[in-house]
């Protein structure tokens, strides 16, 4: 219970509470001798009881007006999942269908596949962490690991916006593995790469990757939406002049991926089930034990404030109507 | 034109002059007194014959017969806040100008000393005759708003003759009993009528239901009550109870309260002093 105050000088106005216990708001009705009327228990504890009221009622009221919150917290849990980057390609092929034409009525574009079934994997995986991160020319930031789903899925849903150019995948891994650092090393740390196509990596790039991926102990998915007629990871080229990075980029990543040393696993999805099968594979491979804090974000009190004021005021009320005239 | 208070004395007044009750005075009266030598009051018309006769010593015995005398009327009222409540000020007013007219009436000399903190000069009128005098203060105590407590009452003994005099004590006596105590210790020496002034309004037409917050009118102390069948039961008790044990202390010293609690009305205070006098 942190609680806080957004505007510190408003709470002079707390002073006013001390009021009740000077007025009681009635109309005095003139008595003789009050000695002679006896002592009454009820009446004093009713007496009591409306000051209180009154005196919540005002400070009730000069909270709200002072922005009474709770502030941002963490709560320690453990749970069984997986730290997870998602690494989408935002390449403008991946805007054509699994068949490799813009996506009329009745197929929808990789995209929107993808999109629609890692929506529904953020809503199985509910202890996880989750990041999203993107890549096409450069890499895009787009959301940190975190514990709060809805904003994952707002993260998913802003991929419909039309793609760009190019597939940067190198920089995108280093952006998606930057995400695991300040983070504490439990459950399991996963960089789930969803893209269409590959692109080489140059030199320098394959040495830092390979050190950043033993440094944080990342396991490395690579669903690879293959789009019909292409080149896929597992062929083997019919040519042997075609055997080189250029001209066969996915089947180089895929090499380069196996070589880094940390655990590694690809798919192939040449339609949306195919997509759906490799999802739900990761979904029961990831479950280990992890430990961690759940951000609970500030929280508004100033509107209880206000409605138990209200409720206390409109008692009170009630109780002038209950007032004697003389 | 105002009503008449028909107070007579059970006992004798000491005074010189001659009134309407019955003194310790001897001469002109009605009612034969004793015998005494002609020396002592020359009046041959008076001269006993027989008791003459019958006298050892051959002196002239002369009938000497009781005096009816003046008596000093006073009025002796609490000017406290609570005498303020409802309509308690106009009764006081009311009572003190038919006191002081029937005293008039009698022949007997009106006194009034009104009590607040304590006693101050213009409120004080010594005895006289002067109804002028009389109605000059009614008027201003008809201005006037009643504060403050009745302890000035303790000193009034101060301001009453020392012979006996007839004493009117108007107050609602809402003070501790201690001080009633004290007050008639003090008036012992004189003929004490106490006319205790309550209202309905104070206790028995209090509502039974509801929240009520009531304002002391001496001190200005504030109380909430939440009114209901039973609280109203034990006020209304209270204030018996309290009637009950002013009686007790009042007939202690001899005199018995006249509580008026409804309207004023001279016929009630009429009927209570004859039924005293008898």
């Amino acid at each position: 219970m942190n609680l806080a105050i957004d505007t510190p000088w408003a709470l002079t106005g707390l002073l006013l509470a001390l009021l009740p216990l000077f007025n009681n708001g009635m109309r005095a009705s003139l008595a003789p001798w009050l000695t002679l009327i006896p002592a009454d228990t009820l009446s004093v504890f009713i007496v009591c009881c409306l000051r209180l009221c009154a005196m919540a009622a005002i400070a009730g009221l000069v909270l709200g007006m002072a922005g009474l919150h709770r502030t941002e917290q963490r709560r320690e849990r453990i749970g069984h999942g997986a730290h997870i980057v998602l690494l989408l390609d935002r390449s403008s092929s991946m805007d054509n269908s699994f068949a490799g034409r813009a996506p009329n009525g009745l197929d929808e574009s990789k995209a929107t596949a993808a999109r629609r079934l890692l929506t529904d994997f953020v809503k199985q995986r509910q202890t996880d962490l989750i990041g999203v991160a993107e890549y096409s020319t450069s890499p895009l930031f787009v959301m940190p690991l975190t514990e709060n789903k809805n904003a994952v899925q707002a993260a998913i849903a802003a991929t419909a916006t039309p793609a760009l150019g190019f597939t940067h995948v190198s920089k995108g891994l280093g952006m998606a593995i930057s995400f695991f650092e300040q983070q504490p090393v439990t459950g399991s740390r996963i960089v789930l790469l969803v893209s269409d196509g590959a692109a080489a990596i140059d030199h320098d790039s394959e040495q830092k990757l390979r050190e950043w991926f033993k440094q944080q102990q990342v396991r490395l998915y690579w669903i690879f939406l293959r789009t019909a007629n292409s080149p896929g990871i597992f062929d083997t080229p019919e040519d042997s002049r075609d055997d080189n990075a250029g001209a066969m980029p996915e089947l180089y990543l895929h090499k380069f991926f196996l070589g880094l040393g940390s655990p590694y696993q690809a798919y192939e999805a040449e339609s949306p089930d195919a997509l759906k099968q490799a999802i739900a594979d990761i979904n029961r491979l990831e479950n280990l034990p992890m430990h961690y804090f759940e951000r609970i974000p500030k929280q508004d009190l100033s509107a209880a404030c206000y409605s138990i004021a209200t409720l206390l005021l409109l008692a009170l009320l009630g109780v002038k109507f209950c007032e004697v005239k003389r | 034109m105002t009503e008449t208070l028909f107070y007579r004395l059970p006992w004798q007044s000491s005074s010189v002059y001659p009134g309407a009750h019955p003194g310790q005075m001897i001469g002109a009266g009605q009612l034969f007194k004793r015998h005494e030598p002609l020396i002592a009051s020359p009046d041959p018309r008076r001269i006993d014959l027989r008791a003459s006769v019958l006298d050892p010593f051959s002196d002239y015995r002369v009938r000497v017969y009781q005096q009816q005398s003046t008596v000093n009327v006073y009025v002796l009222a609490d000017m406290s806040a609570s005498m303020g409540y409802a309509d308690k000020q106009q009764t006081l007013l009311q009572f003190l100008l038919t006191a002081a007219n029937s005293a008039f009436g009698y022949g007997d000399k009106f006194g009034f000393i009104g009590c607040t903190e304590r006693i101050e000069h213009r409120w004080l009128l010594p005895a006289c005759q002067h109804s002028g005098r009389v109605s000059a203060l009614i008027k201003q105590l008809e201005r006037l708003t009643f504060t403050g407590t009745a302890n000035g009452l303790q000193n009034a003994a101060a301001f009453l003759p020392t012979e006996r005099s007839l004493v009117f004590l108007l107050s609602d006596c809402h003070f501790p009993l201690f001080q009633l105590r004290q007050l008639l210790d003090s008036l012992q020496g004189h003929d004490v009528i106490p006319l205790v002034l309550w209202n309905q309004d104070e206790y028995a037409t209090l509502p039974n239901w509801g929240l009520i917050s009531f304002q002391d009118m001496e001190n200005n102390a504030t109380r909430t009550l939440f009114m209901r069948p039973a609280l109203r039961q034990k006020i209304i008790a209270a204030y018996q109870q309290r009637q009950h044990d002013l009686k007790h202390i009042f007939r202690a010293f001899g005199s018995e309260p006249l509580f008026i609690t409804e309207r004023y009305s001279t016929q009630t205070i009429n009927r209570y002093l004859q039924q005293r006098a008898a």
